[in-house]
């Protein structure tokens, strides 16, 4: 930055906006590219076949998921020699097609992900609401579970569960779901905190309405704007969980693929089949990316001085 | 008369948002002598903060920016001077005081290190003696009592009376020419308040400091300022001497803020109140920014803005309705 | 015989102050220390203090927010605290409203206008959503709005505006009462006589009596038919405004005035009039021994260190003040 001259203030364009032209072009791409890849995630999941319109065998996958097909086992992606365009992306040890693995492992890595989203923030923001506006011993006692959830580590928790109750979707969603509620909780807690001091809690108060009336239609809209935006930071992060559970064998159970278990098949495989591994990979990487950004993109918008979506 | 501080020559400071550019100062004009205390009273959003910080070039970039005119300081153009120059202004020749002293002073330091602060950075003293010296002296003209003991006090520490002392402890602890306050009083009680005012009539006694006092509180004004600005909209609506502005204003809109406002010294049956509200600067209405609410309005006012008309000793007014 | 709506006798509110790991109480902050006032039906008494004067406090033990360590309510003769719940919540707090300092924060910023004024109905009445929606409406008119303003957010008004539905909510269920907390200290100049004749016609034509809590003089002669001066938790001086105005009694009241009036420069003898207090208002958790305000006044004597002033009557005013022991001692001489 020069001193002189352009420090003179008139001189200088005014700028739009407060932000110059390729400030605006660049928080207007935070927002495209990560929204675009999400929903094209999600629309990949929701059509990697039509089972569910009735049409089982017509989709974005080319093949099916769990079909082996040992001839074909080992094969590289089609850019390779060796390759084919018969399998895009190659095939795994069991000669299963892996590009239509990974568009089934996108519908239930995110079918995961997003169930457990619901169970968690659902029961947190109830416990957090009921807790931090209804204070005492109620606000104590759901406080110290909420500590105590946290003080296990989550990963080998949900493993053990998956283990006693026997691998399978359900068992999955819900030992992440076990501990998964307690951050909520806490952030929503502290939320209704601060609410509860505002003027118009006290009015309401005034007024004579009742806790729960309070609860429901003072704070709870009131905290949407917070807890949206950690939902959508727990996309990513709830993906990496799946993956983790999966790579050690305690997620999914194959043959249905997901993400994390197709990690897992090419996890000895690296040096010579790598492609088994390297793109359910890259994929985690883009969805943990995308919703990162968009979390982040989220909070920067709802202001909190607005406090509006 | 003392010579000619600062003088405001056609000022305009824009904000640049997404919904368009916000004219906060739109040509103003005005100066400040030597010693005296000027006041530039308005309601919120009529710009006159804004004028504030444009003294300073403090503005929130990127954007606040200032789009025109000269701020003349002493000979010098302000607004000419490099960021680096600027930065040696402040402070030394020019300081502000701030609205809330809760948010002016720096939690986690002592009240000392603030004042010291300023006071390495424009005095050149290293010695810690010496500054040491200096902050006591400016602890003891704004009159904190025990200032030894009180320069090893956290802000927390004291009432938000003395806290505002502090700020201006620091303010002027370089001693300068110019000092700008905003609303440096509106949160305190009136009886802090009053001793406030009546500190800063002795500090000015003592240093010679001018002083810009921006505030709403017509009270404040009487018993502060010599001369005043009423701002409204942007623009200067009108400058007199503070007696003039109580006594005699032209102004409709001065005239209808005095009379809005209650007094102490008689019983009010009704209180006068201008209808509508203060403009949004992004939708400003045609002629003069007063017109819709202005009781003796006439055509012209709605059509074409009026001129800044010198009718007296110092007093000048913008408004149709004064010949 | 005055027509007594409420009625609040030796109001005392202390907070403990706990220190340590045990949280044992180590002292008490004597926010309100005994007062005592009557509210007219239909009139308005306003509470004057600087902060940390107990002003605040006591609203909230009216409206209920706070409880009292001692004292009583009596709201139309009878004792608030001997109320049951289901008394509370149809005879007290239809009755007892209340209009916020902060229009910015007093309402739910998710809400729409039609529904904040709504809620006192909807929560305390069984009226249709007809019937409230039409007095919804008819509440939006009487505060100068228009009918189109229900459907907005309160953010999309002014400052003025936001307390023109502040003052609507509080009509909503036909109060008796409404406390008004410093209504219009956060206001532009230019908005506080629209809202302050706003509430003095409400007043006059719905008969409502009004609690205001307030600290800018002015505002409060122009409102007030009855003033309570306080300072450190306690009433110094309690009379007709009008009185208390032109012939002020207690040391404070005339430092407050003298804080609070318009004196011009240059203006032959006013400077010499101004009372200055020296110092600040001490702490509510060790109040000075005898008068509380003897550290600050100018007029303090040896008694006003050690003894606690009585309550003096004046003429109309009540006072706490040593000077007025003296029956002998006239109102006019400072």
């Amino acid at each position: 930055m020069q001193e002189k001259d352009s420090d003179s203030e008139i001189t200088a364009e005014p700028v739009v906006g407060g932000l110059s032209r390729r400030a605006r072009i660049i928080r207007k791409l935070t927002f495209i590219i990560p929204v675009t890849i999400l929903s094209l995630i999600v629309l990949v999941a929701i059509f990697a076949d039509l089972a569910w319109l009735g049409f089982p065998d017509v989709g974005l996958a080319p093949y099916d998921p769990v079909k082996i097909s040992l001839p074909d086992r080992l094969m590289p992606p089609f850019w390779a020699e060796e390759g084919s365009t018969a399998h895009l992306l190659g095939t795994d040890k069991m000669g299963r097609d892996i590009l239509s693995r990974l568009l089934f492992g996108a519908r239930i890595s995110l079918s995961v992900s997003l169930l457990v989203i619901l169970i968690t923030s659902s029961i947190g923001t109830m416990l957090g609401i009921i807790g931090g506006y209804l204070g005492g011993r109620i606000e104590a006692f759901l406080m110290r579970i909420t500590d105590i959830s946290m003080a296990f580590p989550p990963i080998l928790v949900a493993m053990l569960l998956v283990v006693s109750m026997g691998p399978s979707f359900l068992t999955v969603v819900l030992a992440i779901s076990l501990l998964g509620w307690a951050p909520y909780a806490r952030l929503i807690r502290g939320e209704t905190l601060r609410l509860r001091e505002m003027d118009f809690v006290a009015q309401a108060r005034i007024i004579g309405t009742s806790p729960f009336r309070i609860m429901l239609r003072h704070i709870f809209p009131n905290i949407i704007n917070p807890l949206i935006i950690i939902m959508t930071l727990q996309i990513g992060l709830l993906i990496i969980v799946e993956a983790s559970l999966s790579f050690l064998g305690v997620g999914i159970p194959p043959p249905a693929p997901s993400w994390g278990n197709m990690v897992n098949d090419g996890r000895n495989l690296v040096d010579t089949a790598w492609w088994i591994s390297t793109f359910p990979g890259i994929a985690i990487g883009l969805v943990v990316m995308s919703g990162n950004f968009f979390g982040d993109w989220l909070r920067d918008r709802l202001d909190p001085k607005l406090r509006q979506l | 008369m003392s010579k000619i501080l600062l003088q405001v020559e056609d000022l305009h400071t824009s904000f640049f948002t997404r919904a368009g550019e916000v004219k906060a100062v739109d040509g103003v004009s005005f100066h400040v002598r030597e010693g005296e205390t000027f006041g530039l009273v308005g309601e919120s959003a009529c710009g006159k903060t804004v004028t504030g910080l444009s003294l300073l070039r403090l503005l929130p970039e990127p954007a606040g920016r200032i789009v025109g005119g000269k701020i003349i300081l002493d000979g010098t153009n302000l607004l000419e001077l490099s960021k680096k120059e600027m930065r040696k202004i402040r402070g030394k020749k020019i300081s502000m005081i701030l609205q809330d002293p809760m948010t002016s002073l720096n939690p986690v330091y002592t009240v000392g290190d603030q004042i010291a602060e300023s006071i390495r950075l424009h005095q050149n003293l290293h010695d810690d003696n010496m500054v040491e010296k200096e902050v006591i002296s400016a602890l003891r003209l704004l009159k904190i009592p025990a200032p030894e003991q009180r320069l090893h006090d956290y802000p927390f520490q004291m009432s938000g009376g003395m806290r505002q002392r502090v700020v201006g402890a620091i303010a002027m602890s370089c001693r300068p020419r110019l000092l700008i306050a905003d609303e440096p009083t509106t949160a305190l009680d009136a009886t802090i308040q009053a001793q406030y005012i009546a500190l800063f009539k002795d500090i000015q006694k003592n240093t010679n400091v001018a002083i810009i006092f921006i505030t709403h509180d017509f009270g404040v004004v009487a018993n502060m300022c010599h001369r005043v600005a009423v701002m409204y909209a942007g623009k200067i609506v009108e400058t007199a001497t503070t007696r003039t502005i109580f006594k005699a204003s032209k102004h409709p809109y001065t005239r209808a803020l005095i009379d809005s406002v209650p007094r102490l010294d008689r019983k009010d049956d009704r209180l006068y109140s201008i209808k509508g509200q203060p403009p949004s600067l992004l939708n400003l209405p045609p002629g003069c920014r007063f017109s819709p609410r202005c009781s003796v309005a006439q055509e012209v006012c709605h059509q074409q803005e009026p001129p800044e008309v010198e009718i007296g000793d110092g007093h000048s007014v913008s408004c149709w309705g004064v010949k | 015989m005055a027509d007594v709506l409420l009625e609040g006798r030796d109001l005392t509110k202390h907070y403990p102050v706990s220190k340590g790991l045990l949280q044992r109480t180590v002292g008490w902050v004597r926010a309100v220390d005994g007062i005592s006032f009557t509210i007219e039906r239909g009139k308005t008494l306003s509470l004057v203090g600087e902060s940390g004067a107990g002003k605040t406090t006591t609203a909230k033990a009216v409206l209920l927010l706070e409880k009292l360590t001692s004292g009583n309510i009596f709201f139309e003769g009878k004792d608030v605290y001997r109320f049951t719940n289901s008394q509370l919540k149809t005879e007290y707090r239809p009755r007892v409203q209340s209009v916020q300092q902060n229009p910015w924060s007093s309402m739910n910023p998710r809400m729409r206008v039609r529904d904040i004024i709504a809620e006192p109905l909807v929560v305390n009445t069984k009226k249709s959503k007809q019937e409230i929606r039409s007095r919804v409406l008819e509440l939006l008119e009487q505060v100068g709005l228009s009918p189109n303003h229900a459907d907005y957010y309160p953010h999309e008004f002014s400052g003025g505006q936001r307390q023109r539905i502040a003052v609507a909510r509080a009509l909503a269920l036909n109060p008796s009462l409404v406390v008004l907390d410093e209504p219009v200290s956060a206001l532009d100049v230019s908005i506080r006589a629209q809202i302050m004749n706003l509430l003095k016609d409400l007043q006059g034509q719905y008969n409502l009596s009004y609690l205001v809590i307030a600290h800018n003089l002015a505002t409060v002669r122009y409102m007030s038919h009855s003033v309570a001066i306080m300072y450190l938790g306690q009433i110094v001086e309690y009379g007709e405004a009008e009185e208390l105005f032109q012939r002020p009694l207690h040391p404070y009241t005339k430092a407050l005035i003298s804080a609070s009036i318009l004196t011009l420069p240059e203006e032959d003898g006013q400077e010499a009039k101004q009372i200055i207090l020296s110092g600040e208002m001490p702490s509510p958790l060790n109040p000075p021994p005898g008068c509380r305000f003897h550290t600050r006044c100018v007029q303090a004597m040896d008694i006003c260190s050690k003894v606690v002033p009585q309550v003096r009557v004046v003429g109309q005013q009540r006072v706490k003040c040593h000077i007025y022991a003296d029956p002998s001692v006239s109102p006019g001489s400072s």
